[in-house]
Order: structure tokens, then sequence, then C-alpha cells
């Protein structure tokens, strides 16, 4: 027992039962709509997972700061529209220039957002609220009420998002979906062995003791903010592919999805804990969610966003109630180790040091 | 003077509470007679903050009685001490800046019906204050007040609750002289209505002024009740410090080494000022005073925490001015915090993160990825240097006894190899033997020439541990004693305020 809970905490448990969740709500969903598993809905569904995922990860750096970025989905819509726009003036920019102005772009825009949290000290809640509102009016200020259509288009760029890598029988790995997992990974590998990625978790945790341990808070919140616009920004050239008809509305309201994302994903609100598998876990039920409930016939779309509100409000409270009681359980159990007789375990490998 | 005729308003009888380890108080009993002003004296940690606790219902008693007018009651919140009559002021009075004078007097009161009867509301609150014989806008905003008319408000917000105990906790501190005059008036005012009153205070001139009787509590222990006329500032003060000084460590003649640090006239306005001390190595400086003197200010502002505002921090020789953790950490400066929970540990981060993190850029591998062997090398280096006491070093911080948090700390900041270690209440909330294992440490570390700065609130171990005691006061520096020539009377009266030779002359 005691090793097993070794192996598995109680975060894991979470991502677990997380997993049980998205296959529960998939059995559900395949009894109430007609031909749901098919190949075609699994690649519906993963494209849009894939988008929120990416712009998730980001979102994720600055919660783990104990911050939040309300503005993605404008920083989307934005980045999806402007990098649009330039391919529709010009269909021989290169691939990768385009790419790399949409998540220049996404940068410049969550380094603004950063500067005002760490440096000007707004609340990250009113900045970002601000700058939802902001970014999405200069980006309709500068588009002149116009759309970008997929015929102005360059033609890969259109084809991009049926590009695939591989399959397994009929269901896809698109490029897009491979893109996000190595998101995920990088990202994971940056929490997990990067000294930026544990100071992220120092300073969600305890901002005052991280400051006295000489870590320069400021600056490492505002590299978070720059990080989750630029990822964002890669979210809307993601956004241009899979849509390619882009309005100065594009991704509004995509925020609610990817906090939703976050927070189901297991990231404490108030910084410190959380993984990068578990969001992506998240970005799952909420884009199978998405995808999925207006298929049914019987549903308004509207209930899709409510629904998307009760799984924040639920994920919140089972994290303040169910994850504190199981990390309890488990500190007790710890205890019982410390305070046995025996109280210094040997370190696997410590006795070879004994003479 | 208490007549044993008269029933006391409040009694508490062998009240007794512990933390952890720690036995706040220990079977302690006071009583609070109507129509006196009753001054609780004690050092810090001696129970005095806990024991009101207790009164206004923040904590309950492990064991013990509260009699209210001779009726076993039980105060399990503060809202029923409310109900009881018993309230408290504080230092920092507890005010809502944005609501008007009349607002705050009565914003406790619960069922004064669902509208607000804004006439009957000012003419109630003007009738108070003209009561205590104060002037103030009822209409006007708390914010902007000076603290002494916040104090007023406060005091007009316990009357208005009917109040027949009121404790004070230090509501002098921050008051100006003309100001604490005002507030004795207003607490005889009160007297004489009959208020029991519970004073606590650190300055032993207004201790003398305003109270009827004096009780010391020494360690969570009572020690001594007596009327004003029998207690002079010496008696007090020997009551209060009249501390076994244990089994501390066999303090071993250090061989004093170069200068390090050198502090002129460094000052930040309205916490402290005019502090010069020079450090050598293979020192320990104690740091020495009551709560709230501004010892651990001076201590932030040299890890560049807190900066100072003016005055110069000279290391080795050179003129340093220290603005930020960072810097102070490079400049070979550690501070181990007081408060391990707030400015200490990252608690979810496991022990190893904890000792690594100031430094984690060395332990990287040619990826610039963290490499984990080097860090959990580093870890169990500590864990056997230190003896801290766990089975792994993977454990989070917060599952730690406190004891073995303090050793974190200390691993965490020995690591980034310091000259000069702020230790800030080093021993606070561990129990004995881990408070041995500390000061055994800090004689090894000064041993090793390493400087140290030692901020204690506990005397006898300031008094064991330091080659010389540095006082301070509400933000002065009241002097430097050497080890040979310092003992707990002459170091708590300069702490309290008292010139030794003023004293004397009191009780001769």
């Amino acid at each position: 027992m005691n090793t097993l809970r070794r192996y598995i905490r109680p975060e894991q448990i979470r991502e677990l039962s997380l997993l049980l969740l998205i296959i529960m709500a998939v059995m559900i969903f395949g009894t109430q709509i007609e031909g749901y598993y098919s190949a075609r809905t699994f690649n519906r569904i993963a494209t849009g997972v894939a988008i929120i995922t990416v712009v998730a990860v980001g979102q994720t750096l600055v919660v783990l700061t104990r911050n939040i970025d309300l503005s993605v989905g404008s920083i989307v819509g934005f980045s999806a529209y402007f990098v649009g726009t330039q391919f529709g003036n010009n269909n021989d920019i290169a691939p990768l220039l385009g790419i790399l102005i949409a998540v220049g772009l996404g940068a410049v825009l969550g380094l603004v957002n950063g500067a005002l949290v760490a440096y000007g000290r707004v609340p990250a809640i009113i900045t970002t609220l601000g700058t939802l509102a902001i970014y999405r009016t200069i980006l309709v200020d500068y588009s002149g009420a116009k759309t970008v259509t997929t015929a102005t288009l360059p033609k890969w760029l259109v084809d991009l998002q049926r590009v695939n890598l591989f399959s397994i029988g009929e269901i896809d790995i698109r490029l897009m979906v491979a893109l996000a997992l190595v998101i995920v990974l990088i990202f994971q590998l940056v929490i997990t062995y990067l000294p930026y990625g544990r100071r992220l978790y120092a300073i969600g945790s305890n901002p005052d003791a991280a400051r006295v341990a000489g870590l320069p808070t400021r600056r490492i919140v505002m590299t978070a903010y720059g990080l989750c616009g630029a990822l964002a920004g890669l979210g809307g050239f993601m956004f241009l592919v899979r849509f390619g008809d882009i309005t100065v509305v594009a991704a509004q309201g995509m925020e609610l999805q990817v906090v939703a994302a976050v927070v189901v994903g297991g990231i404490n609100i108030f910084g410190g804990s959380g993984t990068m598998l578990g969001v992506m876990l998240g970005a799952v039920m909420i884009g199978t969610l998405e995808q999925s409930l207006i298929r049914l016939p019987n549903i308004s779309e509207f209930w899709k966003d409510a629904l998307l509100g009760l799984f924040i409000l639920l994920a919140v409270a089972s994290d303040a109630v169910i994850l504190n009681r199981l990390r309890n359980l488990w500190a007790r159990g710890d205890l019982k180790l410390v305070s046995s007789p025996s109280t210094v375990l040997p370190q696997p490998g410590e006795a070879t040091h004994v003479p | 003077m208490a007549e044993p005729s008269r029933r006391p308003t409040l009694e508490m009888r062998g009240i007794s509470k512990s933390f952890d380890a720690t036995q706040a108080l220990d079977s302690v009993s006071l009583q609070l007679y109507p129509g006196e002003v009753h001054t609780l004296l004690g050092e810090n940690g001696a129970g005095k903050s806990t024991l009101i606790k207790i009164m206004t219902g923040v904590h309950q008693p492990d064991a013990g009685e509260i009699l209210l007018d001779g009726i076993l009651i039980q105060i399990g919140n503060t809202a029923q001490a409310q109900n009881y009559g018993i309230a408290a002021i504080f230092q920092e009075p507890v005010i809502f800046p944005d609501l008007n004078v009349a607002e705050n007097i009565f914003i406790s009161h619960q069922g004064r019906g669902s509208v607000v009867d804004w006439r009957k509301m000012y003419r109630d609150a003007e009738a108070i204050l003209a009561k205590l014989g104060v002037a103030l806008d009822v209409r006007s905003p708390a914010r902007g007040l000076t603290l002494a008319a916040q104090q007023s408000v406060e005091i007009a917000k316990a009357i208005s609750l009917q109040v027949r105990v009121l404790i004070m906790d230090e509501p002098t501190a921050s008051l100006s002289a003309h100001e604490v005059g005002q507030l004795f008036k207003l607490v005889h005012n009160l007297r004489d209505q009959g208020v029991a009153i519970l004073f606590v205070s650190h300055r032993m001139e207004e201790v003398f002024v305003i109270s009827d009787r004096v009780t010391v509590f020494r360690d969570g222990r009572w020690i001594s009740t007596k009327p004003r006329d029998q207690v002079t500032p010496k008696s007090a003060i020997n009551d209060m410090v009249g501390r076994e000084l244990g089994d501390f460590f066999v303090r071993e003649n250090r061989s004093k080494g170069d200068m390090l640090l050198s502090v002129k006239n460094l000052s930040k306005q309205g916490v402290f000022s005019e502090v010069n001390f020079d450090i050598h190595r293979g020192e320990v400086l104690g740091f020495a005073g009551l709560i709230g003197a501004g010892r651990t200010d001076v201590g932030l502002a040299l890890f560049g925490v807190e900066p100072a505002d003016t005055g110069a921090i000279i290391l080795n020789g050179q003129p340093q001015p220290i603005r930020s953790p960072q810097q102070a950490i490079d400049l070979g400066i550690a501070y181990v915090t007081e408060d391990r929970r707030e400015r200490g540990l990252i608690l979810p981060m496991s022990i190893t993160a904890n000792i690594t993190l100031p430094l984690l850029k060395k332990y990287l591998n040619i990826l610039g990825l963290i490499h984990r062997q080097s860090e959990q090398d580093t870890a169990e280096n500590y864990r056997k240097r230190l003896s801290i006491r766990t089975p792994s070093t993977h454990l989070e911080a917060s599952k730690l006894s406190g004891g073995n948090q303090q050793k974190v700390m200390l691993s965490k900041w020995l690591n980034t190899q310091p000259q000069l270690l702020i230790l800030d209440e080093p021993t606070r909330g561990i129990d004995v033997g881990a408070k041995a294992e500390v000061h055994t440490i800090i004689n090894e570390l000064a041993a090793q020439g390493f400087g140290i700065m030692l901020i204690s609130s506990d005397l006898p171990e300031v008094l064991a541990m330091s080659d010389r005691i540095l006082v301070m006061r509400e933000g002065r520096q009241m002097g430097i004693f050497n080890h040979d020539e310092a003992t707990q009377e002459k170091v708590m009266t300069a702490a309290m305020g008292q010139s030794w030779q003023t004293v004397e002359m009191v009780s001769a």
C-alpha cells in the first residue's frame, strides 16, 4: 500500500478520473448521436482539441504563477486575422514566415499584458479583461469590417489541415494534432526540467518566499505572459488553417474554453501545481464536449457555454474539496513514515557509502 | 487595590493552552474587577497574546475555566465574546476606511432592523463620542483619521456594545506622547464607569501612570499580581526576566576575525533610524528587543528585501548599496527568515527543491536541464550534516516539523556559500531538542568564520550565543553590550526604554 501510494499521487488520481470522465462522456454521446463512433468524429474533435491545447499550454504557464490571461481569445483572433490578411495580400509569403508573424504578434501582445501585471502591478484579471476588449477593438478597427476568405488564401494553407502524418486504420493523426502533442511535450519538459519551470511553481506557491530566495519574480511572470501570448499567436495560425474564413469575431469567447481546459486539467487556479499532461486531458474533455454537444438534437447551442461554466465550477470545487481530502489522506500516510521509529530510511544507493 | 469581597467581572482560572510543542499558557489565573485598570506585563512569548485571544474567543483553552460575574461561560468565537461584553482593541485599529465614523462605531451591531436609520445612528454615535469627550465628525469617512482618532473610534465601538471588559493590547505603541495622554483620559473615564480594563504595554512609564494592579507572566506562567504601589520598574523587570538559563550550549571562546560588515547610520523612514554596528568574521552579534522593535526590519534591509533609505552598508571594506535579495546573495549575505511559512519555504515543494531554489543555475547539465541527481546529492549532504529527520528528501517541506523546516531553510542558505548569515528567530516554535541542535550549528558556523547576525526574542538564548548584544527599542538602537557585561536585567531594561541608571534611581 505504501509503495502504491508513493507511485500514485493525488494529482494522478485526478488525471485518471478525468480520463474516466472523458470515456464516459464519449460513451454517452455514442448512444445519443447517430454514427458518433467514426473516424470523421475523431478527426473533427482532434483538430478542435489541438487548438485549445496549444493555447491552454500557454495559459497554464501564466496560471502556475498565480495569474490569469483572459485576453487569449482576442490574441488568437487577432493573429488569425492579421496573418490571414497578409497571406491574402501576398500568396507568396513563406509558410515559416507566416508562422513566425503569428507567434511574434502573439508574443508582443502577451508581453504587454505581462508588463502591466508584473511591473505596473495591475491585477491580472483586470489587466487581461481590459486587453481582451482592447485587442479585439484594435482588430475591428484594423480590419475595416472586411473578412478573410478561404478563396484569397494560398492553396497550401487551405490544405494544411488535411495534411496527414500517419493513419491508424481510418483514424488520421494530422499535422495539427501532432503539433499540439509536441507543444505539450516540450512544455512538460520545460516545467519539469528547466530552472524556469521550477521558478514558475515557486512563484505560484509562495511569491514572497520566491522573492526572498532572490528569484527575479517580475521578469519570470512577464516571460510567462510573453510565452502565453506566443502560443496564442500560434493558436491563431492554427485557427486560420482550420477555418480559412476569418471574421473580426474569430475565437471570441475562446478564453472560456481555454481556462476551462486548464482548470479541469488540474492546474490550481491559485498557482503552483498541475502538469501539462493534465491540461491536455482537460482540453480533450472540453473539446469533446464542445464538438459533441452541437450534434445533440435536443440541446440548444447556448447550453454549451453553460455546461462549460458548470465544468469550471465543478473542477474548482473538486480541487478544493476532493483533492484536499486526498492530499490529507496521503499526508497522514507520509507522517506515519516520518514518526515511525525507523525514521531515517536509507535511500537507494546510500548503503554503498557505508564502509 | 482589589478587595476579596468584590466579585470580579471576568475571572480566568487555571487556563492552559499549547500549540504543537510549545506550552503557551500553563495554568494561569487572572481576575479583572469592575473599575480597575489591570496591566499585564511579560516578555515576548510570555503568553499575553494567547490569553487575550482566549478571552476574545479566537482560541479555545485546553484546560481551565472562564467566569463572567461568577458564572461559568464558554467563549466559542469573537461574536460570543462581544455578546458577553468583552472587547479588544489593538495597536493597529481595525477600521473600515471608506465607511464614516458612525458606521464604524456601529459596524458589528446586528438586529437593528433591515433599514438603516441614519439619523438615529448619527445621534447615537455623537452621544457616545460626547460621553468619551472626543470631538469627531461622525459623518466624515474614517480614512485619514489619525491613529489616535481611530483608537477613539474603536473605543466608542466597544462602548456601543456595552463593553464590560476592555482589553487594550499595546494601544499606545504607535501614538505620540500627546495622543497617549488623550487615550489615558479615555481609559480613566471608562474605568470610572465601572469597566474592567486589561492593559498590555511595553512602556514602563505608562504602566505606572495608568495601572491599578500589575500582573507579570513569564514563559506562559503566572508570576505575580501586585497593586501598583508595591511595584517598581526594577521589581517588574526582575519578575519578567527571571528565566532559567537552562542547559545552553557552552559557548566557546571565539577568536575574532577580520571586519566583515560595518553598518553606518542605517535608517528607514518610520521603521528604524541611525543603526550602527560592526560584525567580524567568526562573531555572533545578537539583536535583542521586543517584537516590533525594528530588528527584523534591519535584517530585511541588509538583505535587500526592504532596502533602507539612508546610511551605508560596508561589506569587506566596500560600500554596497543593496537593493534586492539577488544582489545580497551575490555578495554572500544569507537571510534565514523568522517566517518559515510566508517568506521561508515553498511548502508544497520537496525538501530538495527548496534547498536548491536560490542556486538552481549550479545544477544544470550540458543541455541546460536540471540535473536531478546532483540536486539530490546536495540535499542528502545537508540532511546528514544538519541531521534533518525525514524519510526522504523528496518529501514536501510542509510535512516536516518546525525544527526540521528550520534546518531546511538553513541548508538552503548555507548552500549559497554566504559569509554573513542573518538568523531571524532561528529557534522560535521548535522543540527543545531541535533548539539545542540549532545552537550547536550556530556555534560551528561561527567557528568556521561566518559572521552571524542573530535576531532573537529569547533572552537567555541571545545572551548565551552572542559575542555582543545590540538592543533595539521602537526602531532605535539603545546600546551594544559585551557578552561579559550583559545580563537579562540590563538587556530587558534597555529594550523597555528605561536606562539602567533611571531604574536604579526610581527604586532607591
